[in-house]
């Protein structure tokens, strides 16, 4: 009965020092280092920052997304200096997460003075300076988000979900120049300078509105405002 | 002392097999410890999981042209809070909002006798000053700051809207509205004076 005791004890701890090597040298990585090295400044409750400008909004986009994100837990590394990659069972989640947002193309009049009008008798030139494309809102249906998550995973925390709403944002912002905007916002400026300008005292066939010509890709990355 | 000595004596006869299981299962714990740190030591193994999104398409829903003037910008960080009552602890989720509210003039209200010349003066009567977007809210660049229990999807709403309530209240003040509006009578004149006009009133 002692010598079965005994036996059962010692099965006990050597179990528990296996368990208690392979937790040591096993670390959990994720390859995400921004979420790990992401500073919350939690001094400043409410920031509120005013300020006066002069822009007029001429295009407005309404796009659409789903964001989604498959979660398959892998045992990665090598053994023996033999590479290894093996999917963990039942560790895959998923999940998908519509959004919305809204971008909107200004002309910035806040140095606009005479230097951009130039009059020939009863003609009249305006330059406009180059459109400027800000994302003005986005809405995560919350809701209508789908998750599959398997028994032995923990489920999607906040962190992870709006790591993910970022990185679906960065798209949206990425694929802004195929969106063809500009044209739009600079037939849209020309729709409400022209108006003004005929009650101003001229004819329409005798106002010019002109932009920049001919816009990159490059360029329009370069006028998106809020694209951190 | 003699009795002691031959008391251990008949313990150790007595017990000879039981201590030699455990020398030996000490013997086989110390070298399987030392066989797996070898293997650890020379090898590397993570627990992995990919954190990166699927590139899916960015669809279209709509294109229109706008003619909105802004005047007044005030950009907002909210910190909203949620708790839910439980037995032994409550459960507290806490996100960080930002939206930006744009005050200024919705140009299609402005109609023909909106501007009126009068002689070489130009007299312009803007439109009320008000909120351009009532969807202000950049949902997206939300900042999770602290997370107990499970929340679920109308959760995150009620806070989103929380949010927004909140920014308006603050934001959507007279003095902010009357601040705009002196911006914009600043701005407009500034811009018809620019286009050749000698005298501008804007009201």
């Amino acid at each position: 009965m002692k010598s079965k005791l005994t036996k059962v004890f010692i099965g006990c701890v050597v179990v528990l020092l296996l368990f208690f090597i392979v937790v040591q040298i096993v670390p959990q990585k994720t390859s995400s280092s921004d979420s790990q090295s992401e500073v919350v400044d939690t001094s400043g409750v409410l920031i509120r920052q005013v300020q006066k400008c002069s822009r007029l909004y001429t295009a407005e986009v309404e796009v659409h997304k789903i964001i989604t994100h498959d979660d398959q837990l892998k045992l990665t590394g090598s053994i023996m200096s033999k590479p290894l990659g093996i999917n963990i069972p039942l560790g895959e989640r998923k999940i998908a997460i519509p959004i919305d947002a809204t971008l909107k193309a200004y002309i910035d009049f806040s140095d606009f003075s005479e230097k951009n009008v130039e009059r020939y008798g009863d003609r009249i030139e305006v330059f406009l300076p180059e459109p400027k494309i800000v994302i003005t809102q986005s809405k995560i249906h919350n809701e209508e988000i789908k998750r599959h998550v398997p028994l032995f995973r923990s489920n999607f925390s906040d962190e992870e979900l709006t790591h993910y709403e970022a990185l679906g944002r960065r798209d949206i912002i990425d694929k802004i120049p195929k969106l063809g905007i500009l044209p739009m916002a600079q037939e849209g400026a020309a729709n409400v300078l022209i108006p003004m300008l005929k009650q101003l005292g001229y004819k329409e066939e005798n106002i010019t509105i002109t932009f920049r010509k001919n816009f990159t890709i490059g360029d329009v990355q370069r006028m998106l405002v809020n694209g951190e | 002392m003699k009795n002691m000595a031959q008391l251990i004596k008949t313990i150790l006869r007595y017990n000879k097999l039981t201590i030699a299981s455990i020398i030996f299962v000490a013997i086989v714990v110390v070298a399987v410890f030392l066989l797996i740190t070898y293997l650890f030591r020379s090898s590397s193994l993570h627990v992995e999981k990919d954190d990166k999104i699927n590139n899916t398409a960015v669809t279209v829903e709509s294109m229109r042209q706008i003619g909105e003037w802004e005047f007044l910008i005030i950009s907002n960080e909210e910190l909203v809070d949620t708790t839910r009552k439980r037995l032994f602890s409550d459960d507290e989720l806490v996100r960080i909002y930002y939206g930006v509210l744009r005050l200024g003039i919705d140009m299609r209200k402005m109609t023909d006798k909106s501007i009126v010349m009068k002689g070489d003066s130009v007299i312009i009567t803007l439109p009320e000053i008000t909120l351009l977007d009532d969807n202000f809210i950049d949902e997206a660049r939300t900042k999770s700051f602290y997370e107990t229990g499970n929340w679920d999807g109308k959760a995150h709403e009620a806070l989103y809207n929380k949010a927004k309530r909140l920014m308006k209240q603050r934001c959507l003040t007279e003095e902010n509205k009357h601040k705009a509006r002196e911006n914009a009578i600043d701005q407009v004149e500034k811009i018809v004076m620019s286009l050749g006009a000698k005298n501008v009133r804007v009201k």
